[in-house]
C-alpha cells in the first residue's frame, strides 16, 4: 500500500491511532529517546541515542516473583508483561533491519514469551534517512540502506510538504487504514519523486566496511590474532557500545529478595554486556576473556562471525552508536577493516 | 602556544634513549575528529603523537589500568612509563601517588600546560554547527578553528570549552619530569562551582524533582565508572560476581552475600549507584570531568562531584592532588578541623 499523507495532517492521523500508545522521538535532557508522543510527532531529529530495542527487549524484566515460608514448597507467579498496542514513529532504516534480528534470537530453538508478548504489540513506523544522521553511519557496507523498510511496518519518506507512505507488513496496512480519509492515492509523478529521493540518499557518502562479505571467514582466521589486544588497548570495560547497541541482546539473570522471613522477592532479567570484565567470569575464579582485546573481539565476532554462521545475516545494522557512544574512540569500522587487512 | 614537535620530539628522545617503556599520549582517531589514547613503545611511532582541543582523555587512567596489568603479570619494569598529562591529568596523577597507587620513579609525567586553553564539549560545538559534524579541531590562540563540509569555521573557545576548562585553576601541571607551554594558572574564565551554585539556589524539592529526572534514565553502562582514574577499586560494590571466591568459598556464600545494588537500572538502584560513587570519590575528585563527558545519556555528574569537592575546600582547606607529600582527606585529622560531633 503506497500512500501520500500531507505533513500537516500527520497530527491529525496519530490523533486516528488513539487507541494505542504513540512514540517518537523527543529531545529531554540533551538526550534523543523514544517517549510518549502524546499529540505532537516530531520527525525532525537526527537519530536517537538508543534504538527502540528496548519497548520489545527492557532493560529490566520480571519474570516471575517468588515467596517461600521456611519448610514449605515456594510460590512463584509468573509475571508476563501485559502491554497496550504501541505504535512507535521515526524508526531509522537500521534501527528496522535490527528487529528481524532480534526476532531470530528470541524464537531459535525457544520462543521468549516475555520478549513476545512486548514485541506482538509494537509496530515500527520508519522514516527513510535522506541525509545519513550521523557521521558515523555505514549502514550500506552491511546489507542495509538508508531507505529500507526491512523490519518495518510502514516507511515513511520525506517529500518536503508530504510523506510518502509505504505499508509493508499487514500491521502497517491497519495503521494506515485507521487513518484511511487521511492519505491520498499515490500517483506517478509522487513515485517519481521518491525514487529520486531514495537514489539521491543511496547516492551519499557514508564510512565503508570493505568487503563484509569476507569478514566471518577472515574473524575466524584472526581468533587468535595478537591485533585484538592491541585494538582494544583503549578500552575501558564499559557498556556503551552494548547498551546503544540495537541488535546486542545479552542478557544476565539475578533475584532481587526484597524479604528475608518469608523469603520474598523476583527473578528479574536485565541487560548485560560482554565488554563487563565480569561478563564470563566462572564461579571459580577463573574468566575465560580475561583483558579487552578478548572482549572485543567477541563483540566484533559475534557479529560478523557468529551471528553470520548461525542465520546466514551480519548482526551489525550500520547505525554507527557504538562509534559514536565510544569515550575512547574505539571504532568497529575501522576494528573490522584493520582485522580483515590483517588476515589477508 | 604549545608546539606539537616538542611532545612528539620529548616522546622519542624519552624511549630512544630507554629512560621509559611506553608514552601514553594522544593521536588522531577514526570516530570524527576526536582524538584517542595512543600507547607507543617505539621512537619512531612518536609523529603519530597529536596535541589539539579534543584532547579530551584523562590518561592517568591508563597509569592506573598499567598499574593492575603489571601486578597481574608480576612484573617489575625497569624503566617507568611516560604519560602526556595535561593540568586535570597531572593533579589526578598526584592523588594515585598519594594514595600509593603507584611510585614517583614508576611514572615519568610529560606536563603539557593547557594555558588556558582546555579542551572542546562536543556537545556544545554540536549546538554551534547545526548538525554538521567537524572533521577537524585545532587552537589558534583565543579561537578554536574547526574544519566541517562547509568549510573553515572560527568560534571562541570559551564558547565550545568544556565547562570544567572554563573553571579550572590549574591548567598547569605542577607536578611533571618535563613540562612545555606557559604557567597560566589563575586565569580561570568563569567562577568555580557555577553549575553548582546555580543549582543550589533552588529548593530542595525542585532539586530531588532534577536528580530523580537525571537518575531515571541511566543506564548503567557504568562508563563514568571506568573511565574515572579515581574509581580503581578491584571490587567494586555494583558488580555481581568481583568478590574474592576461593576453593573453600561454599555455594550459600556465593548466593547469600550481601548485594547492597541491583543490576536492575531502576531509579532507586541507580541514585545509590551514583552516591556511593560520589561519597567513594569526596576528597580525590579532580575535576577532570571525565564521568560528564562519556555519559551518553547526559547526566550532569559534575554536579554530584563539585559538591564533595567545594564541601572539601570551604570545610576542611582541602584540595584534591595539590600535593603528593600531604596527607589525604580522609585520612587526615586536625584539631582544627570542624564537626564537634566526632570528639
Amino acid at each position: 500500500m503506497e500512500k501520500i499523507l500531507h505533513k500537516e495532517r500527520l497530527d491529525d492521523w496519530i490523533a486516528a491511532l488513539s487507541d494505542r500508545e504513540i512514540l517518537s522521538p523527543a529531545l529531554e535532557d540533551g538526550v534523543w529517546a523514544f517517549r510518549p508522543a502524546g499529540a505532537a510527532v516530531r520527525l525532525d531529529y537526527p537519530n536517537t541515542t538508543q534504538p527502540p530495542k528496548g519497548l520489545a527487549f527492557p532493560q529490566r524484566e520480571v519474570f516471575f516473583s517468588f515467596e517461600q515460608v521456611k519448610g514449605e514448597a515456594p510460590l512463584l507467579r509468573q509475571t508476563l508483561p501485559q502491554v497496550a498496542q504501541r505504535v512507535v514513529f521515526g524508526v531509522r532504516p537500521c534501527d528496522g533491519r535490527a528487529v528481524p534480528r532480534m526476532d531470530k534470537v528470541f524464537s531459535d530453538h525457544v520462543e521468549d514469551p516475555y520478549y513476545w508478548a512486548r514485541r506482538k504489540q509494537v509496530a515500527y513506523v520508519g522514516l527513510a534517512c535522506q541525509q545519513p544522521p550521523s557521521s558515523n553511519c555505514f549502514c550500506q557496507s552491511v546489507g542495509g540502506s538508508p531507505v529500507s523498510s526491512d523490519g518495518l511496518d510502514v516507511l515513511l519518506t520525506d517529500l518536503g510538504e508530504r510523506y510518502f507512505a509505504a505499508a509493508v507488513s499487514e500491521t502497517g496496512k491497519a495503521l494506515m487504514m485507521a487513518g484511511e480519509s487521511l492519505f491520498e492515492a499515490a500517483t506517478d509523478a509522487d513515485r517519481a519523486q521518491l525514487q529520486g529521493a531514495h537514489a539521491a540518499a543511496l547516492a551519499r557518502p557514508q564510512r565503508a566496511v570493505r568487503d563484509p562479505d569476507a569478514l566471518p571467514s577472515k574473524l575466524k582466521a584472526s581468533f587468535d590474532s595478537p591485533l585484538w589486544e592491541e585494538l582494544a588497548r583503549a578500552c575501558i570495560g564499559c557498556g556503551i557500545c552494548t547498551f546503544l547497541c540495537p541488535t546486542c541482546h545479552c542478557f544476565d539473570i539475578n533475584d532481587e529478595v526484597t524479604g528475608a522471613a518469608p523469603l520474598k522477592g523476583k527473578r528479574v532479567r536485565t541487560w548485560d554486556t560482554c565488554q563487563f570484565p565480569d561478563f564470563t567470569m566462572h564461579t571459580s575464579g577463573h574468566n575465560p576473556r580475561e583483558n579487552s582485546g578478548a572482549r572485543l573481539r567477541q563483540r566484533v565476532s559475534h557479529k560478523f562471525q557468529y551471528f553470520h554462521e548461525n542465520f546466514a545475516m551480519h548482526q551489525c545494522t550500520g547505525c554507527g552508536r557504538c562509534v559514536t557512544g565510544c569515550p575512547v574512540g574505539i571504532d568497529i569500522v575501522s576494528v573490522v577493516n584493520k582485522v580483515a587487512e590483517h588476515a589477508g | 602556544m604549545i608546539n606539537l614537535q616538542d611532545i612528539r620530539d620529548t616522546a622519542r628522545d624519552l624511549l630512544a634513549s630507554g629512560e621509559v617503556r611506553a608514552v601514553i599520549g594522544f593521536r588522531s582517531g577514526s570516530r570524527g575528529m576526536a582524538a584517542e589514547p595512543a600507547f607507543i613503545t617505539r621512537p619512531e611511532e612518536a609523529d603519530e603523537l597529536v596535541w589539539d582541543p579534543t584532547c579530551f582523555h584523562n590518561l592517568a587512567l591508563y597509569l592506573v589500568e598499567d598499574r593492575k596489568f603489571q601486578a597481574h603479570a608480576r612484573a617489575n619494569p625497569a624503566a617507568p612509563i611516560a604519560v602526556v598529562a595535561k593540568g586535570c591529568d597531572a593533579r589526578a596523577i598526584v592523588v594515585l601517588l598519594q594514595e600509593h597507587y603507584f611510585k614517583r620513579d614508576q611514572v615519568y609525567i610529560i606536563g603539557v600546560s593547557c594555558e588556558g586553553s582546555g579542551v572542546l564539549d562536543e556537545r556544545k560545538l554540536a549546538g554551534h554547527l547545526n548538525g554538521f559534524p567537524a572533521t577537524s579541531a585545532a587552537f589558534d590562540g583565543d579561537d578554536f578553528v574547526f574544519v566541517t563540509a562547509q568549510g573553515e569555521q572560527r568560534l571562541p573557545a570559551r564558547e565550545v570549552m568544556a565547562e570544567r576548562c572554563l573553571e579550572c585553576r590549574e591548567p598547569y601541571p605542577r607536578e611533571h619530569n618535563v613540562v612545555l607551554g606557559e604557567n597560566r594558572s589563575g586565569r580561570e574564565l568563569a567562577l568555580p562551582f557555577a553549575a553548582l551554585t546555580r543549582f543550589e539556589a533552588q529548593s530542595p524539592a525542585e532539586r530531588w524533582e532534577f536528580w530523580q529526572r537525571h537518575f531515571e534514565r541511566c543506564i548503567r553502562c557504568y562508563a563514568c565508572r571506568s573511565v574515572c582514574p579515581m574509581c580503581f577499586c578491584d571490587e567494586c560494590v555494583v558488580d555481581s560476581i568481583t568478590y574474592p571466591v576461593t576453593a573453600e568459598t561454599t555455594a550459600e556464600e556465593k548466593a547469600n552475600r550481601v548485594r547492597w545494588i541491583e543490576r536492575s537500572a531502576t531509579r532507586s538502584e541507580n541514585i545509590t549507584y551514583h552516591m556511593t560513587r560520589a561519597m567513594h570519590l569526596a576528597g580525590r575528585c579532580v575535576d577532570c570531568g571525565e564521568c560528564e563527558r562519556v555519559c551518553p545519556v547526559n547526566i550532569p555528574l559534575r554536579l554530584l562531584n563539585n559538591k564533595m569537592e567545594r564541601e572539601a575546600r570551604e570545610r576542611f582547606g582541602y584540595e584534591p592532588g595539590a600535593s603528593i607529600g600531604g596527607p589525604s582527606l580522609v585520612a587526615s585529622f586536625r584539631d582544627d578541623d570542624p564537626g564537634q560531633f566526632i570528639r
